[in-house]
Protein backbone atom coordinates (compact mmCIF):
# COMPACT_ATOMS: atom_id res chain seq x y z
CA UNK A 1 0.00 0.00 0.00
CA UNK A 2 1.25 3.72 -0.48
CA UNK A 3 -0.42 6.65 -0.38
CA UNK A 4 1.54 9.77 -2.55
CA UNK A 5 4.17 7.38 -3.09
CA UNK A 6 4.52 7.22 0.69
CA UNK A 7 4.50 3.28 1.45
CA UNK A 8 2.43 2.17 4.25
CA UNK A 9 4.34 -0.87 5.89
CA UNK A 10 2.17 -3.62 7.08
CA UNK A 11 2.40 -3.36 10.60
CA UNK A 12 0.33 -1.83 13.80
CA UNK A 13 0.90 0.21 16.54
CA UNK A 14 0.36 -0.99 20.00
CA UNK A 15 -1.36 0.81 22.37
CA UNK A 16 -2.56 0.28 26.39
CA UNK A 17 -5.64 0.56 28.68
CA UNK A 18 -5.37 3.50 30.61
CA UNK A 19 -7.45 5.85 32.37
CA UNK A 20 -8.99 9.48 31.33
CA UNK A 21 -10.62 12.03 32.64
CA UNK A 22 -11.94 15.61 30.44
CA UNK A 23 -10.97 18.46 31.91
CA UNK A 24 -13.29 21.70 31.12
CA UNK A 25 -11.40 24.81 31.26
CA UNK A 26 -13.07 28.09 30.79
CA UNK A 27 -11.85 31.26 31.27
CA UNK A 28 -12.62 34.89 30.98
CA UNK A 29 -11.34 34.89 26.90
CA UNK A 30 -9.78 32.12 25.20
CA UNK A 31 -6.32 33.42 26.48
CA UNK A 32 -6.86 32.10 30.19
CA UNK A 33 -8.20 29.26 29.29
CA UNK A 34 -5.68 28.34 27.18
CA UNK A 35 -2.96 29.65 30.03
CA UNK A 36 -4.49 27.25 32.38
CA UNK A 37 -4.42 24.43 30.18
CA UNK A 38 -1.27 24.74 28.62
CA UNK A 39 0.08 24.99 32.32
CA UNK A 40 -1.95 22.05 33.40
CA UNK A 41 -0.99 19.93 30.14
CA UNK A 42 2.82 20.73 30.86
CA UNK A 43 4.94 17.79 31.94
CA UNK A 44 2.96 15.38 31.10
CA UNK A 45 4.17 13.88 28.15
CA UNK A 46 4.53 10.42 29.13
CA UNK A 47 3.42 8.14 32.45
CA UNK A 48 7.40 6.94 32.23
CA UNK A 49 8.81 10.18 33.77
CA UNK A 50 5.60 12.09 34.34
CA UNK A 51 3.33 9.38 35.66
CA UNK A 52 0.38 10.92 33.43
CA UNK A 53 -0.18 12.33 29.91
CA UNK A 54 -2.75 15.20 28.89
CA UNK A 55 -2.93 17.65 26.35
CA UNK A 56 -5.39 20.05 24.72
CA UNK A 57 -8.66 18.51 23.03
CA UNK A 58 -9.74 21.50 21.39
CA UNK A 59 -10.94 24.76 22.29
CA UNK A 60 -14.42 25.28 22.94
CA UNK A 61 -16.52 27.79 21.86
CA UNK A 62 -18.40 30.16 24.68
CA UNK A 63 -21.80 27.95 23.30
CA UNK A 64 -20.34 24.80 24.37
CA UNK A 65 -19.29 25.31 27.83
CA UNK A 66 -21.43 25.25 31.02
CA UNK A 67 -20.34 28.84 32.31
CA UNK A 68 -20.95 30.25 28.53
CA UNK A 69 -17.48 31.35 28.35
CA UNK A 70 -14.91 30.21 26.11
CA UNK A 71 -12.95 27.19 27.28
CA UNK A 72 -10.44 24.65 26.41
CA UNK A 73 -10.95 20.81 26.66
CA UNK A 74 -8.49 18.63 28.69
CA UNK A 75 -7.55 15.12 28.39
CA UNK A 76 -5.63 14.04 31.48
CA UNK A 77 -4.48 10.10 31.63
CA UNK A 78 -2.46 7.82 33.59
CA UNK A 79 -2.15 4.18 33.79
CA UNK A 80 -4.18 3.29 36.70
CA UNK A 81 -7.44 4.58 38.66
CA UNK A 82 -5.81 4.73 41.78
CA UNK A 83 -3.33 7.41 40.66
CA UNK A 84 -5.68 9.50 38.25
CA UNK A 85 -7.26 11.61 40.92
CA UNK A 86 -3.93 12.26 43.18
CA UNK A 87 -2.31 13.86 39.67
CA UNK A 88 -5.82 15.54 38.96
CA UNK A 89 -6.24 17.47 42.69
CA UNK A 90 -2.08 18.69 42.62
CA UNK A 91 -2.18 19.60 38.74
CA UNK A 92 -5.68 21.30 39.11
CA UNK A 93 -5.01 22.57 42.51
CA UNK A 94 -1.98 24.09 40.82
CA UNK A 95 -2.30 25.43 37.53
CA UNK A 96 -5.85 26.12 37.48
CA UNK A 97 -7.02 27.00 40.28
CA UNK A 98 -4.09 29.42 40.69
CA UNK A 99 -4.91 30.99 37.48
CA UNK A 100 -6.98 34.28 36.79
CA UNK A 101 -10.46 33.94 36.17
CA UNK A 102 -11.02 30.31 35.29
CA UNK A 103 -13.06 27.93 35.90
CA UNK A 104 -12.96 23.67 35.52
CA UNK A 105 -15.91 21.51 34.94
CA UNK A 106 -16.21 17.39 34.10
CA UNK A 107 -16.35 16.65 30.39
CA UNK A 108 -17.38 13.09 30.97
CA UNK A 109 -20.53 13.84 32.87
CA UNK A 110 -22.10 10.85 31.81
CA UNK A 111 -19.67 8.15 33.25
CA UNK A 112 -20.86 6.37 36.51
CA UNK A 113 -16.94 6.36 37.96
CA UNK A 114 -16.48 9.48 40.03
CA UNK A 115 -13.63 11.13 41.33
CA UNK A 116 -13.72 13.80 44.14
CA UNK A 117 -11.62 16.38 42.59
CA UNK A 118 -13.42 19.39 43.37
CA UNK A 119 -14.30 17.95 46.57
CA UNK A 120 -10.62 17.29 47.85
CA UNK A 121 -9.73 20.58 46.26
CA UNK A 122 -12.66 22.46 48.28
CA UNK A 123 -10.71 22.89 51.18
CA UNK A 124 -7.95 25.54 50.17
CA UNK A 125 -11.34 27.81 50.89
CA UNK A 126 -10.40 27.42 54.30
CA UNK A 127 -13.83 26.67 55.78
CA UNK A 128 -15.00 29.77 53.74
CA UNK A 129 -15.94 27.19 50.94
CA UNK A 130 -19.57 26.80 49.84
CA UNK A 131 -20.94 24.77 47.42
CA UNK A 132 -23.90 25.40 44.89
CA UNK A 133 -25.94 22.46 43.47
CA UNK A 134 -27.10 23.35 40.17
CA UNK A 135 -28.87 21.13 37.78
CA UNK A 136 -27.96 17.95 40.07
CA UNK A 137 -24.55 18.32 40.15
CA UNK A 138 -22.36 19.99 42.91
CA UNK A 139 -20.25 22.96 42.47
CA UNK A 140 -17.68 24.06 45.75
CA UNK A 141 -17.39 27.96 45.07
CA UNK A 142 -13.14 28.46 46.75
CA UNK A 143 -13.15 31.80 47.57
CA UNK A 144 -9.57 33.24 46.03
CA UNK A 145 -7.88 36.79 46.21
CA UNK A 146 -9.33 37.49 42.51
CA UNK A 147 -12.78 36.30 43.99
CA UNK A 148 -13.73 33.21 43.47
CA UNK A 149 -12.97 29.86 41.81
CA UNK A 150 -15.52 27.52 40.70
CA UNK A 151 -15.26 23.65 40.22
CA UNK A 152 -17.12 20.77 39.68
CA UNK A 153 -17.37 18.19 42.66
CA UNK A 154 -16.67 15.28 40.79
CA UNK A 155 -15.04 14.17 37.44
CA UNK A 156 -15.73 11.26 35.22
CA UNK A 157 -12.91 8.98 34.54
CA UNK A 158 -13.31 5.78 31.81
CA UNK A 159 -11.04 3.52 30.44
CA UNK A 160 -9.35 5.51 27.65
CA UNK A 161 -6.43 4.20 25.25
CA UNK A 162 -2.70 5.40 25.55
CA UNK A 163 0.34 5.08 23.02
CA UNK A 164 -1.54 4.98 19.76
CA UNK A 165 1.31 5.75 17.24
CA UNK A 166 2.98 6.12 13.72
CA UNK A 167 6.27 6.69 12.25
CA UNK A 168 7.22 8.91 9.78
CA UNK A 169 10.23 7.73 7.91
CA UNK A 170 11.83 10.66 5.62
CA UNK A 171 14.31 11.30 3.46
CA UNK A 172 16.06 14.17 5.66
CA UNK A 173 15.46 15.72 9.31
CA UNK A 174 13.26 18.96 7.46
CA UNK A 175 11.00 16.64 4.99
CA UNK A 176 10.29 14.85 8.41
CA UNK A 177 9.49 17.68 10.24
CA UNK A 178 7.22 19.18 7.86
CA UNK A 179 5.51 15.81 7.37
CA UNK A 180 4.86 15.95 11.32
CA UNK A 181 3.65 19.05 11.21
CA UNK A 182 1.40 18.78 8.45
CA UNK A 183 -0.01 15.53 10.76
CA UNK A 184 -0.56 17.79 13.75
CA UNK A 185 -2.32 20.04 12.05
CA UNK A 186 -4.78 17.64 10.49
CA UNK A 187 -4.99 15.74 13.86
CA UNK A 188 -5.79 19.23 16.12
CA UNK A 189 -9.27 19.29 17.28
CA UNK A 190 -9.77 15.41 16.66
CA UNK A 191 -12.23 14.79 19.01
CA UNK A 192 -11.24 12.32 21.49
CA UNK A 193 -7.78 12.37 20.87
CA UNK A 194 -4.52 14.18 21.77
CA UNK A 195 -0.97 14.29 21.25
CA UNK A 196 1.00 14.88 24.43
CA UNK A 197 4.30 15.16 23.23
CA UNK A 198 6.14 18.79 22.51
CA UNK A 199 4.27 20.31 19.25
CA UNK A 200 2.63 16.51 19.11
CA UNK A 201 5.74 15.15 17.79
CA UNK A 202 8.46 12.59 19.27
CA UNK A 203 12.08 12.76 18.14
CA UNK A 204 12.87 10.22 20.58
CA UNK A 205 11.21 6.77 20.43
CA UNK A 206 12.06 4.37 23.06
CA UNK A 207 11.78 0.69 23.48
CA UNK A 208 11.55 -1.21 26.36
CA UNK A 209 14.30 -1.30 28.71
CA UNK A 210 18.07 -1.22 27.62
CA UNK A 211 20.50 -3.93 26.27
CA UNK A 212 23.14 -2.03 28.59
CA UNK A 213 21.84 -0.25 31.82
CA UNK A 214 19.56 -2.69 34.20
CA UNK A 215 17.99 0.38 35.68
CA UNK A 216 16.50 2.06 32.62
CA UNK A 217 13.29 1.15 32.00
CA UNK A 218 13.25 3.04 28.44
CA UNK A 219 15.66 4.01 26.29
CA UNK A 220 16.50 4.58 22.62
CA UNK A 221 14.71 3.06 19.54
CA UNK A 222 17.79 1.63 17.98
CA UNK A 223 16.40 -0.01 15.83
CA UNK A 224 14.59 3.44 13.77
CA UNK A 225 17.64 5.44 15.25
CA UNK A 226 19.06 6.75 11.67
CA UNK A 227 22.87 7.20 12.88
CA UNK A 228 22.99 3.25 14.48
CA UNK A 229 22.24 2.03 11.51
CA UNK A 230 24.98 0.59 10.60
CA UNK A 231 25.53 -0.65 14.34
CA UNK A 232 22.29 -2.19 15.18
CA UNK A 233 19.68 -4.07 14.19
CA UNK A 234 18.18 -1.50 12.06
CA UNK A 235 14.56 -1.11 10.95
CA UNK A 236 15.60 2.62 8.78
CA UNK A 237 15.05 1.62 5.18
CA UNK A 238 17.69 3.26 2.32
CA UNK A 239 17.08 6.47 1.83
CA UNK A 240 15.65 7.61 5.20
CA UNK A 241 17.51 9.79 7.54
CA UNK A 242 15.12 10.66 9.39
CA UNK A 243 12.21 9.48 11.71
CA UNK A 244 9.39 10.92 13.76
CA UNK A 245 6.91 9.21 16.17
CA UNK A 246 3.26 11.24 16.59
CA UNK A 247 2.42 9.40 19.89
CA UNK A 248 -1.59 9.68 20.22
CA UNK A 249 -3.99 9.06 23.94
CA UNK A 250 -7.66 8.94 23.73
CA UNK A 251 -10.89 8.26 25.24
CA UNK A 252 -11.17 5.08 22.72
CA UNK A 253 -9.90 3.06 20.10
CA UNK A 254 -11.85 4.65 17.25
CA UNK A 255 -11.13 8.07 17.98
CA UNK A 256 -7.82 6.82 17.89
CA UNK A 257 -8.06 5.34 14.47
CA UNK A 258 -9.75 8.67 13.18
CA UNK A 259 -7.16 10.82 13.98
CA UNK A 260 -4.66 8.72 12.80
CA UNK A 261 -6.64 8.35 9.25
CA UNK A 262 -6.45 11.90 8.72
CA UNK A 263 -2.83 12.46 10.78
CA UNK A 264 -1.04 9.31 8.23
CA UNK A 265 -2.95 11.00 5.21
CA UNK A 266 -1.74 14.55 6.09
CA UNK A 267 1.92 12.73 6.89
CA UNK A 268 2.23 11.43 3.12
CA UNK A 269 3.87 13.96 0.86
CA UNK A 270 6.96 14.56 -0.37
CA UNK A 271 9.94 13.56 0.98
CA UNK A 272 8.73 10.94 2.76
CA UNK A 273 9.33 7.35 2.25
CA UNK A 274 7.20 5.60 4.65
CA UNK A 275 4.97 5.30 7.60
CA UNK A 276 5.18 3.08 9.92
CA UNK A 277 4.29 2.28 13.78
CA UNK A 278 5.88 1.34 16.97
CA UNK A 279 5.00 -1.87 18.78
CA UNK A 280 6.17 -4.83 21.14
CA UNK A 281 5.32 -7.75 19.02
CA UNK A 282 1.86 -7.36 20.42
CA UNK A 283 2.02 -8.85 23.58
CA UNK A 284 1.70 -5.93 26.11
CA UNK A 285 -0.66 -3.75 24.99
CA UNK A 286 -4.43 -4.91 23.98
CA UNK A 287 -5.03 -1.99 21.02
CA UNK A 288 -3.63 -2.87 18.00
CA UNK A 289 -4.08 -0.30 15.02
CA UNK A 290 -3.09 -1.58 11.91
CA UNK A 291 -1.97 1.02 9.49
CA UNK A 292 -3.35 -0.81 6.35
CA UNK A 293 -6.58 -1.90 7.93
CA UNK A 294 -6.94 1.98 9.25
CA UNK A 295 -6.27 3.79 6.00
CA UNK A 296 -8.33 0.99 3.49
CA UNK B 1 -49.42 4.12 32.44
CA UNK B 2 -49.36 7.81 30.57
CA UNK B 3 -46.95 10.22 29.27
CA UNK B 4 -48.86 12.50 31.57
CA UNK B 5 -51.44 13.06 34.38
CA UNK B 6 -53.85 16.29 33.80
CA UNK B 7 -56.10 17.22 36.67
CA UNK B 8 -58.69 19.83 35.13
CA UNK B 9 -60.85 22.23 37.55
CA UNK B 10 -64.15 21.31 37.08
CA UNK B 11 -65.27 22.58 40.23
CA UNK B 12 -64.29 26.42 41.05
CA UNK B 13 -64.07 25.76 44.74
CA UNK B 14 -65.82 28.49 46.99
CA UNK B 15 -63.49 28.05 50.05
CA UNK B 16 -59.89 27.49 50.64
CA UNK B 17 -59.27 23.77 49.17
CA UNK B 18 -56.63 21.79 50.72
CA UNK B 19 -55.11 19.72 48.34
CA UNK B 20 -51.71 18.60 49.46
CA UNK B 21 -52.56 14.84 48.36
CA UNK B 22 -51.46 16.74 45.07
CA UNK B 23 -48.17 15.77 44.14
CA UNK B 24 -46.48 13.80 40.74
CA UNK B 25 -44.94 11.41 42.63
CA UNK B 26 -47.44 10.10 44.04
CA UNK B 27 -50.03 9.83 41.58
CA UNK B 28 -46.84 7.89 39.64
CA UNK B 29 -48.06 4.54 41.22
CA UNK B 30 -51.86 5.18 41.20
CA UNK B 31 -54.46 4.59 38.33
CA UNK B 32 -56.95 7.17 37.71
CA UNK B 33 -59.71 6.55 39.67
CA UNK B 34 -57.23 6.24 42.92
CA UNK B 35 -56.48 9.72 42.35
CA UNK B 36 -59.39 10.95 41.90
CA UNK B 37 -60.30 9.71 45.35
CA UNK B 38 -57.73 11.13 47.44
CA UNK B 39 -58.30 13.45 50.12
CA UNK B 40 -59.09 16.99 50.81
CA UNK B 41 -60.24 19.94 52.98
CA UNK B 42 -62.57 22.60 51.43
CA UNK B 43 -63.62 25.23 53.38
CA UNK B 44 -62.32 22.83 56.30
CA UNK B 45 -64.54 19.79 55.72
CA UNK B 46 -63.52 16.70 53.58
CA UNK B 47 -64.05 16.07 49.97
CA UNK B 48 -62.62 14.04 47.48
CA UNK B 49 -59.97 15.54 44.98
CA UNK B 50 -62.29 14.27 42.02
CA UNK B 51 -65.34 16.61 43.15
CA UNK B 52 -62.81 19.13 41.97
CA UNK B 53 -60.85 17.98 39.20
CA UNK B 54 -61.72 15.32 36.10
CA UNK B 55 -58.43 13.20 36.22
CA UNK B 56 -57.39 12.20 33.11
CA UNK B 57 -54.23 9.94 32.64
CA UNK B 58 -52.70 7.57 35.46
CA UNK B 59 -49.30 5.72 36.76
CA UNK B 60 -47.01 8.67 35.45
CA UNK B 61 -44.17 10.73 36.99
CA UNK B 62 -45.58 13.82 35.03
CA UNK B 63 -48.24 15.86 35.74
CA UNK B 64 -50.26 19.46 34.61
CA UNK B 65 -52.76 20.80 36.12
CA UNK B 66 -55.51 23.48 34.44
CA UNK B 67 -57.58 25.78 35.47
CA UNK B 68 -57.31 29.20 38.14
CA UNK B 69 -55.92 27.07 41.27
CA UNK B 70 -55.88 30.72 42.72
CA UNK B 71 -57.83 28.94 45.89
CA UNK B 72 -56.07 25.82 45.76
CA UNK B 73 -53.41 25.30 49.30
CA UNK B 74 -50.51 23.00 49.55
CA UNK B 75 -49.97 21.57 45.53
CA UNK B 76 -47.10 19.66 45.57
CA UNK B 77 -46.47 19.70 49.53
CA UNK B 78 -43.37 17.15 50.12
CA UNK B 79 -42.81 16.46 46.88
CA UNK B 80 -39.90 14.08 46.47
CA UNK B 81 -39.77 13.29 42.55
CA UNK B 82 -41.68 14.42 39.15
CA UNK B 83 -42.21 16.74 37.35
CA UNK B 84 -45.26 18.98 37.94
CA UNK B 85 -46.55 22.26 35.69
CA UNK B 86 -49.40 24.20 36.97
CA UNK B 87 -51.27 25.91 34.03
CA UNK B 88 -52.22 29.16 35.98
CA UNK B 89 -52.30 30.78 39.56
CA UNK B 90 -51.63 28.80 42.02
CA UNK B 91 -52.68 29.10 45.70
CA UNK B 92 -50.63 29.38 49.14
CA UNK B 93 -48.21 26.65 50.29
CA UNK B 94 -46.86 25.41 47.01
CA UNK B 95 -44.26 22.92 47.25
CA UNK B 96 -44.16 23.26 50.85
CA UNK B 97 -41.44 20.86 52.44
CA UNK B 98 -40.69 19.51 48.80
CA UNK B 99 -37.72 17.44 48.56
CA UNK B 100 -37.17 16.53 44.96
CA UNK B 101 -38.83 16.80 41.14
CA UNK B 102 -39.73 20.31 39.61
CA UNK B 103 -42.47 22.06 39.94
CA UNK B 104 -43.39 24.73 37.25
CA UNK B 105 -46.08 27.67 37.67
CA UNK B 106 -47.30 29.19 34.42
CA UNK B 107 -48.93 32.19 36.68
CA UNK B 108 -48.94 33.59 40.03
CA UNK B 109 -48.25 32.04 43.41
CA UNK B 110 -49.66 32.24 47.05
CA UNK B 111 -47.78 32.85 50.05
CA UNK B 112 -45.14 30.30 51.68
CA UNK B 113 -43.85 28.81 48.35
CA UNK B 114 -41.35 25.97 48.94
CA UNK B 115 -41.65 26.71 52.47
CA UNK B 116 -41.94 24.92 56.55
CA UNK B 117 -45.16 23.73 57.32
CA UNK B 118 -45.96 25.46 60.54
CA UNK B 119 -43.48 24.44 63.39
CA UNK B 120 -41.47 22.94 60.93
CA UNK B 121 -37.49 23.49 61.36
CA UNK B 122 -37.02 22.93 57.58
CA UNK B 123 -38.85 24.44 54.39
CA UNK B 124 -38.09 22.80 50.95
CA UNK B 125 -35.14 20.66 51.19
CA UNK B 126 -34.56 19.85 47.53
CA UNK B 127 -36.04 20.36 43.91
CA UNK B 128 -36.80 23.09 41.89
CA UNK B 129 -39.42 25.45 41.32
CA UNK B 130 -40.33 27.95 39.09
CA UNK B 131 -42.87 30.61 39.33
CA UNK B 132 -43.29 32.39 35.70
CA UNK B 133 -45.70 35.08 37.55
CA UNK B 134 -45.71 36.74 41.04
CA UNK B 135 -45.47 34.97 44.31
CA UNK B 136 -47.00 36.19 48.09
CA UNK B 137 -45.19 36.45 51.58
CA UNK B 138 -42.43 34.37 52.44
CA UNK B 139 -41.42 32.18 49.77
CA UNK B 140 -38.46 30.11 50.74
CA UNK B 141 -39.01 30.34 54.40
CA UNK B 142 -36.84 28.27 56.05
CA UNK B 143 -35.56 26.52 52.97
CA UNK B 144 -32.85 23.58 53.40
CA UNK B 145 -31.79 23.00 49.90
CA UNK B 146 -32.54 23.27 46.13
CA UNK B 147 -34.01 26.18 43.80
CA UNK B 148 -36.56 28.44 44.20
CA UNK B 149 -36.68 31.02 40.95
CA UNK B 150 -39.75 33.48 41.04
CA UNK B 151 -39.55 36.00 37.96
CA UNK B 152 -42.16 38.56 38.93
CA UNK B 153 -42.36 40.32 42.42
CA UNK B 154 -42.48 38.89 45.58
CA UNK B 155 -43.82 39.93 48.93
CA UNK B 156 -42.51 40.18 52.60
CA UNK B 157 -39.98 37.88 53.89
CA UNK B 158 -38.51 36.29 51.10
CA UNK B 159 -35.99 33.72 52.19
CA UNK B 160 -36.38 33.95 55.88
CA UNK B 161 -34.19 32.01 58.14
CA UNK B 162 -33.24 30.21 55.31
CA UNK B 163 -30.32 27.73 56.03
CA UNK B 164 -29.34 26.76 52.45
CA UNK B 165 -30.15 26.48 48.99
CA UNK B 166 -30.96 29.53 46.41
CA UNK B 167 -33.50 31.74 45.52
CA UNK B 168 -33.45 33.66 42.42
CA UNK B 169 -35.88 37.07 42.16
CA UNK B 170 -35.99 38.52 38.63
CA UNK B 171 -38.79 41.10 40.00
CA UNK B 172 -39.52 43.57 43.17
CA UNK B 173 -38.60 42.08 46.57
CA UNK B 174 -41.03 43.02 49.50
CA UNK B 175 -39.18 43.78 52.71
CA UNK B 176 -37.56 41.54 55.00
CA UNK B 177 -35.66 39.14 52.19
CA UNK B 178 -32.64 37.28 53.79
CA UNK B 179 -33.55 38.35 57.14
CA UNK B 180 -32.27 35.59 59.90
CA UNK B 181 -30.31 33.54 56.94
CA UNK B 182 -27.68 31.48 57.76
CA UNK B 183 -26.32 29.86 54.69
CA UNK B 184 -27.79 30.29 51.24
CA UNK B 185 -28.03 32.54 48.05
CA UNK B 186 -30.12 35.00 47.12
CA UNK B 187 -29.56 36.26 43.58
CA UNK B 188 -31.33 39.35 43.14
CA UNK B 189 -31.88 41.19 39.64
CA UNK B 190 -33.61 43.90 40.58
CA UNK B 191 -33.22 46.49 43.41
CA UNK B 192 -34.20 44.86 46.60
CA UNK B 193 -34.47 46.08 50.01
CA UNK B 194 -31.63 44.51 52.20
CA UNK B 195 -31.94 44.11 56.14
CA UNK B 196 -29.03 45.98 57.95
CA UNK B 197 -27.34 43.19 59.16
CA UNK B 198 -26.18 42.30 56.10
CA UNK B 199 -22.54 44.18 54.96
CA UNK B 200 -21.13 44.32 51.57
CA UNK B 201 -18.14 42.75 50.41
CA UNK B 202 -17.52 43.41 47.19
CA UNK B 203 -18.34 43.84 43.61
CA UNK B 204 -17.58 40.60 41.37
CA UNK B 205 -18.76 38.36 38.58
CA UNK B 206 -19.58 35.06 40.79
CA UNK B 207 -18.91 32.37 38.24
CA UNK B 208 -21.54 30.06 39.74
CA UNK B 209 -24.31 32.14 39.08
CA UNK B 210 -23.77 32.07 35.03
CA UNK B 211 -23.97 28.63 35.24
CA UNK B 212 -27.00 28.98 37.41
CA UNK B 213 -28.84 31.33 35.00
CA UNK B 214 -27.61 29.31 31.64
CA UNK B 215 -29.24 26.47 33.60
CA UNK B 216 -32.38 27.85 34.02
CA UNK B 217 -32.93 29.17 30.27
CA UNK B 218 -31.79 25.72 29.38
CA UNK B 219 -33.88 23.44 31.42
CA UNK B 220 -36.63 25.64 31.94
CA UNK B 221 -36.92 27.99 29.18
CA UNK B 222 -36.43 31.07 31.66
CA UNK B 223 -36.22 34.23 30.10
CA UNK B 224 -32.39 34.93 31.33
CA UNK B 225 -30.69 38.25 29.78
CA UNK B 226 -27.02 37.53 28.69
CA UNK B 227 -26.07 40.91 30.93
CA UNK B 228 -27.49 39.13 33.72
CA UNK B 229 -25.74 35.90 32.91
CA UNK B 230 -21.75 37.78 32.60
CA UNK B 231 -23.21 40.68 35.01
CA UNK B 232 -20.97 42.01 37.45
CA UNK B 233 -23.12 41.55 41.00
CA UNK B 234 -22.17 43.36 44.58
CA UNK B 235 -22.11 40.54 47.28
CA UNK B 236 -23.67 41.16 50.51
CA UNK B 237 -22.34 38.78 53.43
CA UNK B 238 -25.17 37.88 56.23
CA UNK B 239 -27.31 37.50 57.90
CA UNK B 240 -24.91 38.71 60.40
CA UNK B 241 -27.42 38.64 63.05
CA UNK B 242 -27.22 34.71 62.35
CA UNK B 243 -24.74 32.67 61.04
CA UNK B 244 -23.67 34.78 58.58
CA UNK B 245 -22.70 32.22 56.13
CA UNK B 246 -25.37 33.38 53.46
CA UNK B 247 -25.31 35.72 51.27
CA UNK B 248 -27.69 38.03 49.18
CA UNK B 249 -26.00 38.78 44.89
CA UNK B 250 -27.51 41.89 44.13
CA UNK B 251 -26.77 42.76 39.83
CA UNK B 252 -24.79 46.03 39.54
CA UNK B 253 -25.00 45.43 35.76
CA UNK B 254 -22.89 44.65 32.70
Amino acid sequence: MNINGVAIDDTFAEAFTMRVARIVITGRNPKWAREAAVKMTGFATSVIGCKCEAGIERELPAAETPDGRPGVSVLFLTMDKESLPRQLVVRLGQTVLTCPTTACFDGLPSVPDRLAVGKALRVFGDGFQASKVIGGKRYWRIPVMEGEFLIEETFGMQKGVGGGNFLILAEDADHGLEAAEAAVDAMTNQPGVILPFPGGVVRSGSKVGSKRYKSMIATTNDAFSPTLRAVTASQVPEGVNSVLEIVLDGTDGPSIEAAMRVGIRAACRPGVRAISAGNYGGKLGPHHFHLRKILA
Amino acid sequence: MSETIVLSLTQAPEHALVADCIAPDRFAALAAKEIASLGVFHGGRAARLGDFFKVTGERSPNLRLEGDLGRVRGIGTGMTGGAMVIDGPSGRDLGVAMAGGRIEVRGSTGDNVGGARPGAAKGMTGGEIVIRGSAGDDAGVRMRRGLLVILGDVGRGTGRAMIAGTIVLFGKTGPGAGRFLKRGTIVALAAMERPVTYRYACTYRPPHVGVLLRYLRARSGVPVSDRHVIGRYERYSGDLAELGKGEILQWAGE
